[in-house]
């Protein structure tokens, strides 16, 4: 196992030469060039402009042939390699001389204090939003695989389907428009992660006085209670029926605090959330019900408890975060989960025609033990393969989805790199974010074996 | 246990009627044919000029003086192709190819030779006297061309679908206008052009670099497998998205750039297709035949072995292409696309740059992108269930 490992570590170093190498070619053959001139803007002084190109030939060898160039730059990263004086000069071979991303242009500042302050927002983004899609998808995919053909499977394949081609950027622009925006419902913030004035708060939330948190949990557990009451009634129509009544009432609110009076959204929002709940309330399977029904009544119980709330509320560091991250996550999690839930559907409906799980049933064990013991977790495979793509497609997604939302993190850092065409920049988030997925890849590999023990590297 | 049958069907009929077959399959043709139908039709659709008029009894069609190269190629391109389907003669793919290319060809040189549209055209002259005060005229069915930016109305900038004839003015305008002034509907109809263009030739470039990659890999393996690898790998390992953006950001983007672009950075997953295949099918008695019988390899590789492994191919292509047009309006979303020209995502993004919400701007140009990946990916689906042999096995079709 060691051996491998190794040997894979080993082979990441060409894979991230060429992912380098085929970058600065880009740079380095396109137009214009990497050269102190395309950084420059034409409105200077001539000597002004002179001196500034001289400053940035000396500093980042801009009038040196590309490959040379590539080979500093090579050289500068590589935990081990030349050293350099203080004119540039290379006095000597070194293994203890420390990687250096080098100095950004456009910030004039090290990248790899850049890239430190960007990495962790992307990062938390992403960390948030991978459990939420699994659990999603898992849950969708398994059940709708499990009734292949019913009224659950159809609509929920065409769903999935819809979401999945739903592209990013539309549903970022419609969450932001419709939920932050003064014209609609200003629920959410409109930009970034976290408001200043949050970074003098205490980091949990707290209240005025002890009573006002009661009345929230009652609120709470009053909301939670009645609707998981109502989800387990037997009598389904009158279940809907009430279900889609509560809808009504719940659109009629969000009609009513619309910002201004829109026929439009009266029209539309009641119909829309009678549909929804009584939807959910005419399933026959419990679990989403109950669950549905309960996250529903939640809200309302704490919606309904915080119009008595006195003064006093300090939402704290940590609210005012998840309430930032609400619609980008949002965002990033539907379109993949939807992917992710069609991928787990078709492999296990393979399985589920499998001989194998024909003689687990054969000899007497309970569905769910098929299922769960034996037939999901021989469908995992695939689902690990997705692991590995995951990293960087939500890399990518956040990509748009920072853009969207004004979050500083590495997404908004690549777009203004190119744009500002920063070497150095550009550079080093390539290879890190293709380093990343090549540990994606790794990880997945190692996923395997833990899954699949027919699965060895030896 | 259901009858099994022996099918006499020929194989790509089968899964041509199987994938027509497809849930939403028809919806997806239907709107795919109106996107055609827009795309060929654009300046014929939504144009400041009248399309024919009669002024002192002479009767004129000014929309043909601003007739540009492209138009009438693509115009003669529709009705060759067109022909081609309904006259009861059938050719050969090849032959049916060289029409259709040899007709564009001539048309261009044509075009070339005899169209002479104006280099500037100022919009604003179509609402002068010269053209309104007339007999009678028959304009577009959207009388405002996509670069008509309204300035003879004043400033119109962001407005609201409708909001216009709401105020008793003299224009119509269904989806609203952009932030230039420009009429939402008729930008919309003339991107229908660069989405459609874009997923095709930059899924093809990228299937046939693929093809080649992937081909030889397949057949050679050892070591050109193991180096072609390593190319996937690396094509793989930088995240699609970031590289299109280094590409776009440094080579610049025009219409033919940005095909050229998207589809050298999407082949890597073709490639994969075609080796896997081909691995498998260079151990055929067919394949070891043909090289006994001492073929060409270009005979070898695309005559014999690339019609027996391109089913899967075709199914990654359809996908190709709903990505091709999503990463298009992602590039133009970002601000990297193309300057002046009409593009969903380009139109997208001005619904959240203003101070506002935009809602016509977010939802027309982003409900076209959603159905037409929506649309593809459709077919994508129904054709990778017609060539799933489980499937037709469950069926009863051997």
């Amino acid at each position: 196992m060691l051996t491998y490992l190794l040997r894979r570590l080993l082979l990441m170093i060409p894979t991230l030469l060429g992912i380098t190498i085929v970058v600065f070619s880009v740079m380095a053959l396109s137009p214009g060039g990497i050269s102190a001139q395309s950084l420059t803007d034409g409105n200077m002084k001539p000597e002004e402009r002179k001196a500034l190109l001289d400053y940035y030939n000396k500093r980042y060898g801009l009038d040196q042939p590309a490959p040379v160039q590539y080979l500093r730059w090579l050289n500068n990263v590589s935990p081990i390699g030349f050293q350099q004086d203080e004119n540039g000069k290379y006095t000597g071979f070194s293994l203890t001389k420390g990687m250096d991303l080098g100095d950004s242009f456009h910030y004039g500042r090290p990248v790899s204090e850049i890239l430190g302050e960007r990495i962790p927002i992307t990062l938390l983004l992403n960390i948030i939003t991978i459990p939420i899609i699994y659990i999603v998808a898992i849950a969708i995919g398994v059940k709708s695989a499990t009734e292949r053909g019913s009224g659950f499977d159809v609509s929920s394949s065409m769903v999935m389907l819809a979401l999945w081609s739903i592209p990013t950027m539309l549903l970022g622009v419609l969450l932001l428009g419709f939920f932050s925006s003064i014209q609609h419902w200003q629920w959410f913030p409109t930009a970034g992660i976290g408001s200043r004035a949050a970074q003098d708060m205490p980091f949990m939330p707290h209240w005025g006085s002890l009573w006002d948190l009661g009345k929230l949990f009652l609120g709470m557990l009053f909301g939670t209670s009645l609707f998981v009451w109502l989800s387990r009634w037997q009598e389904r129509k009158l279940r809907a029926f009430l279900a889609g009544v509560f809808g009504l009432v719940a659109g009629v609110w969000m009609a009513q605090a619309h910002a201004s009076f829109s026929l439009f959204a009266w029209m539309v929002l009641p119909v829309l959330g009678a549909v929804i709940l009584a939807g959910i309330g005419w399933m026959d399977y419990k679990p989403f019900r109950v669950i549905g029904l309960g996250v529903f009544g939640a809200s309302l119980g704490i919606l309904f408890a915080f119009q008595f709330i006195h003064e006093g509320f300090v939402r704290g560091f940590l609210f005012d975060r998840v309430w930032h991250l609400v619609l980008p996550v949002l965002c990033l999690s539907l379109g993949a989960s939807a992917a992710l839930a069609k991928i787990i559907r078709s492999s296990l409906l393979e399985n589920l025609n499998a001989d194998y799980a024909r003689t687990a049933r054969a000899k007497g064990l309970d569905e769910s033990t098929v299922l769960w013991k034996h037939v999901f977790r021989n469908s995992l495979l695939p689902l690990i393969t997705i692991i590995a793509g995951l990293l960087p497609s939500l890399l990518a997604g956040s990509l748009i989805v920072e853009n969207i939302f004004s979050i500083n993190g590495m997404g908004q850092l690549a777009i203004e790199a190119v744009k500002s065409r920063d070497r150095e920049l550009v550079l080093s988030i390539t290879w890190i974010s293709g380093f990343l997925t090549l540990i994606g890849y790794l990880i997945a590999d190692f996923l395997y074996t833990l899954v699949d023990p027919r699965v060895t590297y030896d | 246990m259901t009858k099994q049958q022996i099918s006499q069907e020929h194989l790509s009929r089968r899964l041509l009627r199987k994938t027509l077959n497809g849930p939403g399959v028809s919806f997806a043709l239907f709107w795919i044919g109106t996107l055609v139908i827009c795309a060929v039709f654009a300046p014929f659709l939504a144009n400041s000029m009248p399309l024919m008029m009669s002024k002192e009894g002479e009767i004129s069609f000014p929309i043909l003086r601003y007739l540009r190269t492209e138009d009438v190629a693509v115009l003669a391109a529709f009705f060759t192709i067109i022909l081609l389907w309904v006259i009861p003669i059938k050719f050969k793919f090849r032959v049916n190819l060289a029409l259709v290319v040899a007709v564009l060809a001539a048309v261009v040189v044509l075009a070339n030779l005899y169209l002479k549209p104006p280099q500037l055209v100022i919009y604003d002259n179509f609402r002068t006297a010269a053209y309104t005060e007339v007999d009678w005229r028959v304009m577009p069915p959207i009388p405002y061309a996509p670069q008509d930016y309204l300035r003879s109305y004043g400033g119109t900038g962001l407005e609201a679908p409708l909001a216009a004839e709401a105020d008793q003015q003299a224009r119509i305008h269904l989806m609203g206008t952009e932030e230039n002034g420009a009429d939402v509907l008729s930008r919309m109809i003339h991107a229908s052009r660069i989405a459609l263009s874009i997923g095709i030739v930059a899924t093809s470039i990228s299937m046939i670099l693929g093809i080649i990659i992937g081909g030889f890999m397949g057949y050679f393996s050892g070591i050109v497998d193991m180096l072609g690898m390593r190319l996937v790998e690396i094509f793989e390992a930088i995240p699609t998205l970031f590289l299109l953006l280094t590409f776009v950001a440094f080579f610049g983007s025009s219409l033919y750039m940005m095909m050229v672009i998207i589809g050298v950075t999407s082949w890597s997953g073709y490639a994969r297709y075609i080796r896997a295949e081909f691995l498998k099918l260079r151990r055929q008695d067919y394949v070891q035949a043909a090289v006994a019988a001492g073929l060409p390899l270009r005979s070898i590789l695309f005559r014999h072995m690339l019609p027996n492994g391109v089913a899967p191919l075709l199914v990654a292509a359809s996908f190709g292409v709903a990505s091709a047009i999503l990463a298009e309006a992602t590039l133009s979303f970002l601000g990297l696309g193309l300057v002046d020209d009409p593009s969903w995502g380009q139109m997208l993004n001005q619904s959240v740059t203003s101070a506002n919400f935009n809602w016509w701007m977010a939802v027309f140009p982003g409900g076209a992108i959603f159905l037409t990946v929506f649309a593809y990916t459709l077919i994508g689906e129904a054709f990778r269930d017609a060539i799933d042999p489980n499937l037709s096995r469950a069926a009863g079709v051997q």
